[in-house]
């Protein structure tokens, strides 16, 4: 048994953060609003994170999940994850996960992600080249997804679903440790009543139920890791019940975060701000909470989740 | 090869089949628990006690030297695992083993090790928890209870309340102040009482829980020696707090709602397949959130295989398992309803069986976020450590 992440992977995602936040930081997220992220891009191109071979060793997938964390730290506009889950038998730069049957096609978390060449897989590994259509959304603003044009290209993509679902969610782990430091650190600065929101319980206990929240969202991440590592045949089930928890937690954590910051989580300037909005497309793309819900619970049927008991 | 490894080897795969095969063997199959309304639940849980000792198992965790086998941390949650999934087949048993015990080996002298190790190990021996009063709960440290100096040895006078198992055990670890110092933690001492000393009334208190679970006890002048303190006069928290510790992942309440989730397809039959979705629905998130308590479980006990403990890590995992615990109650419950109600109490039914389980882990769930801690004081602590690191 091991619950933790190796230490080299610790320190490529921390080095990676430090890095974004040489390059902007908070500012990374701006940016995306007027530009495209490529100080973020070369920034992780610098470190060798397009390079990175997640679906080649379980050590660079961990590095990869590690980097995906920090990128969602700065809710940096560029799509990291997708990038690093791309395929490896067609030459292409990213994945996305898309909703099979949608009237529409697809939509893809695709901010400043526009001059790449995707692959979209649905959840029964059917695969589609997608171009992006920026025509039909503004491109490169935090919180608004780009649709895809899809061309049927292959059933070949049972092996990229659960890679697909899982990297997002690290992205989305890192924007709640962020949520959840920025509130933690804002309620001991904040006064009222004489006091710092913090000395308040009704604050406090708020605090500890998107804390509970996140550390769950950390652990079901790492597992939902290991087990695409390990080739596990439950990883999509895996994979999904990852999903379902970050998204109910994205709903808790930033509700409660933005409670906490009162109307100035609302404003440009905080941080929080760009965070809600940023994580608006990983939460509802590819399936909102109830639609990932029942996904799984198909998946399940009378079998239930792998544990104990299955 | 990353570093992430969920497989708990063969040695703890092992240790599951082998305890499986003496639940099934020796526990009937409807068993839910050492404290129903039938007493032959309670000799089934003293006798299986022995059984796990005869196979070195009550006590795997526990040094060579004190009758254990050290087991690794990880055999330790299979055997947890197991029993709380199989409604705690050690009755009261799982106290003296998980903490008793333990604060006897780190704070009792060598003749309270001989005296109280080898019966803890055998499954010999009961033991009940003199911590709760009137007016201290959760703020354990108010405890009014005194004993005073008489001669070489202490008189203890005082109430406590909640005492499970009080009725039927032989011992008592109890806490009585006996001084006051600027603080209220301060001047608390353990003692270590028999529970047919005179001056000790027990008065069961009736409880939804079933019998056993819920008494008074009185002590009125109880005289002890010096011999009965363990560790030091007057630093008793300390070894509470270790106490509280182990107590804090002790239950392995998840492992309880695993078993009861995956096991309503098949107790439902074809009824699985006629209930709404909805329901199907939280049937799903709640086999989530116990994976989720599960690792968080783990999470607490790989930090304490370092050496470390993070309290707030702790807190989380309880906040998070007592919570499932009452969630998964509400959403069996309402897969339970579909099962017609039998006319026969002891109808022996796979659906019968299941129904009556449910409504067992229904009934616990309501103290769940109470018992060993309330989780409004694992919000406290859990706030403390993520405020005090921003």
């Amino acid at each position: 048994m091991n619950t933790d992440l190796s230490p080299e992977a610790v320190e490529f995602g921390r080095t990676a953060r430090r890095a974004l936040e040489a390059a902007g930081g908070d500012e990374l997220a701006l940016s995306a609003h007027e530009g495209d992220g490529s100080a973020a891009v070369k920034v992780l191109g610098d470190l060798g994170a397009w390079d990175l071979d997640p679906r080649g060793s379980a050590d660079e997938l961990e590095a990869a999940a590690a980097l995906c964390r920090s990128a969602g730290w700065w809710a940096v506009p560029h799509p990291v994850a997708e990038r690093a889950a791309r395929p490896h038998d067609v030459d292409a730069d990213a994945l996305v996960v898309v909703a099979g049957g949608r009237p529409t096609g697809a939509l893809a978390h695709a901010v400043a992600g526009l001059a790449l060449r995707w692959v979209a897989v649905d959840l029964d590994g059917r695969r589609s080249l997608g171009t992006p259509r920026p025509d039909q959304a503004p491109a490169g603003k935090p919180g608004v997804a780009v649709p895809l044009d899809l061309a049927p290209l292959d059933d070949d993509g049972a092996g990229d679903v659960a890679l697909g679902l899982v990297l997002p969610c690290w992205t989305l782990l890192g924007m709640l440790d962020r949520a959840v430091e920025l509130t933690a650190h804002y309620v001991r600065e904040r006064h009222q009543f004489g006091q710092p929101l913090s000395s308040f319980q009704g604050v406090q206990f708020q605090l500890t139920d998107a804390e509970v929240e996140r550390v769950g969202v950390e652990e079901l991440a790492k597992y939902a890791l290991w087990s695409v590592a390990t080739g596990r045949p439950d990883a999509l089930s895996d994979a999904l019940a990852l999903r379902l928890a970050a998204v109910e937690a994205a709903e808790a954590v930033f509700r409660v975060t933005h409670q906490l910051h009162g109307a100035i989580g609302f404003c440009d300037e905080t941080a929080l701000s760009w965070l809600s909005r940023a994580s608006q497309p990983l939460r509802r793309l590819p399936l909102g909470p109830s639609a990932t819900r029942a996904a799984l619970t198909d998946r399940l049927g009378r079998r239930g989740l792998s544990g104990l008991f299955s | 090869m990353g570093a992430l490894d969920y497989d708990q080897g063969p040695q703890v795969a092992e240790l599951r089949t082998q305890l499986r095969r003496l639940i099934a063997d020796h526990l009937p199959p409807d068993y839910l628990g050492a404290f129903t309304d039938d007493p032959a639940d309670l000799e089934v849980a003293q006798s299986f006690s022995r059984l796990l000792a005869d196979h070195g198992l009550l006590c795997a965790a526990w040094p060579e030297e004190f009758g254990g086998r050290d087991a690794s941390p990880w055999e330790q949650t299979a055997v947890r695992e197991e029993m709380w999934a199989h409604h705690e087949p050690r009755g009261a048993q799982y106290m003296g083993v998980n903490w008793v015990g333990p604060a006897i080996m780190r704070h009792g002298s060598a003749e309270q090790q001989r005296t109280h190790l080898p019966p803890i190990a055998r499954g010999e021996v009961i033991w009940c928890q003199g911590f709760s009063e009137p007016d201290a709960g959760s703020d354990l440290a108010s405890l009014q209870t005194a004993a005073r100096r008489d001669g070489d040895g202490w008189r203890i006078s005082g109430q406590k309340t909640w005492t499970s198992y009080a009725t039927m055990a032989q011992w008592c670890f109890l806490l009585a102040r006996t001084s006051r110092g600027e603080r209220k933690q301060q001047g608390i001492t353990v003692f270590i009482v028999p529970m047919d000393a005179p001056g000790i009334e027990v008065r069961p208190i009736p409880c939804m829980l079933g019998p056993h679970h819920l008494n008074e006890v009185f002590l009125d002048d109880v005289r002890v020696t010096e011999a009965d303190v363990l560790g030091t006069v007057d630093e008793g928290w300390k070894v509470v707090q270790e106490v509280l510790a182990f107590e804090r992942v002790g239950i392995a309440r998840y492992a309880r709602v695993e078993r009861l989730l995956q096991w309503a397809p098949a107790a439902l039959g074809d009824g699985w397949d006629r209930l709404p979705d909805e329901l199907r629905s939280r049937w799903t998130r709640m086999l989530v959130h116990a994976r989720r308590a599960r690792l968080l479980a783990y999470r607490v006990i790989a930090t304490q295989q370092t050496g470390q403990v993070r309290p707030g890590d702790t807190a989380a995992y309880r906040i998070a398992v007592t919570r499932l615990d009452q969630e998964s109650a509400e959403v069996l419950m309402d897969i339970a309803a579909e099962i017609a109600p039998s006319v026969d109490p002891t109808a022996a039914g796979e659906a019968d069986r299941f129904r009556r389980a449910v409504e067992d882990h229904h009934r616990y769930s309501v103290s769940a976020t109470m018992a060993s801690g309330s989780i409004e004081m694992q919000r406290i602590l859990l706030a403390r450590a993520l405020l005090a690191a921003a």
